[in-house]
């Protein structure tokens, strides 16, 4: 019969506890680093979707489309092995003396995650009445100044939600990072069970570990959100 | 009604108790079931990896567990597994038996038995023509391998100043290796052979002659399975002796298969 003996020792302490929390830092780095790029991406390409040019809003269309109706696995390994057909060989030297891992898995989630972004900020600009984009206009504003200062403000507060959802998924999906050979959390949780066959225990830390940073990245928005965005509306 | 009820239900659970304390012996649940469930790899070139035209899983390993079951008189019914996923599937009882490419080492005897040795190999490095004369033009490099293999463990024991990148399996590494992202691929020379036998610019690669540790491959088996152990056993030291074992060997690793490998002086041995 399958019996288990639980040891949790092997993720509180020694070096593999140290694994696991080299594992959240790298983690941390990626998601965060992603979150933002991808947000002012997000950005761009909403704006650029809305444009009044239609060459601009067609190539908006056409990356939203693209990045986001594929596997962003396939899109990991594109940035990573496919890159290199593309690239002069000098650069791609360059690349892999450096930690090429990362900064491929920073651009896929990044390019991946602004694609929904991009919607969601869409989707909250849209909501905005259409006679406030008409009176800053008539009020003298250009195109790019009403969003920024008019529209923009006030839409991003309303997709403040779903953007935290987008930020969560920008988090799990990082764990795919670790096909590639970035060694994140799930990477080192993986690393731990082939070293010491304690599957549960590494895996339910693991599990915890997410959580909390989802917890973490979620409050941090949440305080963003109310703290810096909403006095705006006393302006 | 209600209280004859509720003793067939004490009965039955009684019954279920006295079941798990005498768990059934697996080679008489397998020989009851009139199956075999072997884990076998299924992209390990030469061990276990599928035949592009028959669209079946066949290799060394295979052809073991092939021997085996046919000795049982039962049925083989194979079920791919991983490096990280086979100690799991075979403990939790999905397989039987586990021929995937498995090195014995101490710390997963702990857990699970192993088999005679049924293959020898060591671990060694695929690098690019000319770059390694010694294990010092190794070390501070970045070298790839799979996840959940002793491969990693080992390289990061010989090589402590080295990194080490896990991919999913042995087919990225190489493309790594390939598009210079790593500066070795370390394994265990029969996977390097046969991963180096089907690249279409092999003429680039070379195995230098650096071996960093031994590794005995053994059948996993479910710890305590004494009667099934010793049957796999005796099993496989009889197959030495018919001479199939070696004719295994050659018809995946002789001189006229794509990954030729030297045999040598092993020998499956009992107890070993």
């Amino acid at each position: 019969m399958f019996k288990y003996q639980f040891d949790w020792t092997v993720v509180t302490s020694g070096q593999y506890a140290e694994w696991l929390l080299s594992g959240i830092k790298v983690t941390f780095e990626l998601s965060l680093l992603s979150i933002v790029l991808s947000f002012f991406l997000g950005l761009l390409i909403a704006v650029m979707r809305m444009s009044h040019i239609a060459p601009i809003r067609w190539l908006a269309h056409g990356y939203l489309e693209f990045f986001r109706n594929t596997p962003l696995l396939v899109q990991i390994f594109f940035w990573y092995f496919g890159s290199y057909k593309i690239l002069p060989k000098a650069f791609n030297d360059w690349l892999n003396n450096t930690n090429f891992e990362f900064a491929a898995a920073v651009i896929a989630l990044t390019i991946y995650t602004s694609a929904f972004i991009a919607e969601d900020i869409r989707s909250g600009v849209r909501s905005i009445p259409k006679e406030q984009m008409e009176a800053a206009r008539s009020s003298g504003f250009s195109y790019l100044r009403s969003m920024q200062y008019i529209i923009l403000p006030q839409a991003i507060r309303l997709t403040i939600p779903p953007l935290i959802n987008q930020f969560l998924n920008l988090t799990k999906n990082s764990s795919l990072a670790m096909t590639i050979g970035v060694m994140e959390l799930t990477y080192q949780a993986r690393q731990v069970e082939s070293y010491t066959f304690k599957g549960f225990e590494a895996f339910t830390a693991a599990t915890l570990i997410y959580v909390v940073i989802s917890l973490i990245i979620t409050g941090l928005v949440t305080l963003y959100s109310k703290k810096i965005l909403s006095p705006m509306k006393a302006h | 009604m209600k209280k004859s009820g509720v003793i067939i239900l004490v009965i039955l659970f009684v019954m279920g108790l006295c079941g798990s304390l005498f768990a059934a012996d697996a080679l008489e649940t397998i020989k009851k079931k009139g199956v075999m469930v072997a884990g076998v790899k299924d992209s390990t070139p030469g061990f276990g990896f599928i035949d592009e035209k028959t669209r079946e899983i066949v290799g060394y390993d295979v052809d073991f567990v092939k021997a085996i079951a046919k000795k049982l008189g039962v049925k083989l019914e194979l079920k791919p597994v991983t490096s990280a996923s086979r100690m799991p599937q075979l403990m939790e009882g999905n397989i039987d038996i586990a021929a995937a490419t498995m090195t014995k080492t101490a710390e997963r005897a702990k857990q699970i038995d192993f088999s005679n040795t049924y293959f020898f190999t060591g671990q060694k490095f695929l690098v690019k023509k000319a770059t390694v004369k010694s294990i010092a033009d190794l070390d501070g490099k970045r070298i790839g391998t799979a996840k959940g293999s002793t491969s990693e463990q080992n390289a990061k024991k010989a090589l402590p100043k080295a990194t080490i990148l896990s991919f999913d399996d042995y087919p990225q590494a190489f493309l790594a290796l390939q598009q210079g992202k790593v500066f070795a691929v370390t394994t265990d020379e029969s996977i390097l052979a046969n991963i180096l036998g089907k690249a279409p610019n092999k003429e680039q690669f070379e195995i230098p002659d650096i071996q960093i540790s031994d590794e005995p491959y053994g059948l996993g088996i479910r710890k305590g399975e004494k009667n099934f152990l010793d049957f796999v056993n005796k099993t496989l030291v009889e197959m030495e002796k018919s001479g199939e074992a070696k004719k295994i060997f050659d018809k995946w690793f002789g001189p006229g298969s794509t990954t030729p490998l030297k045999r040598g002086s092993f020998k499956i041995t009992d107890g070993k």
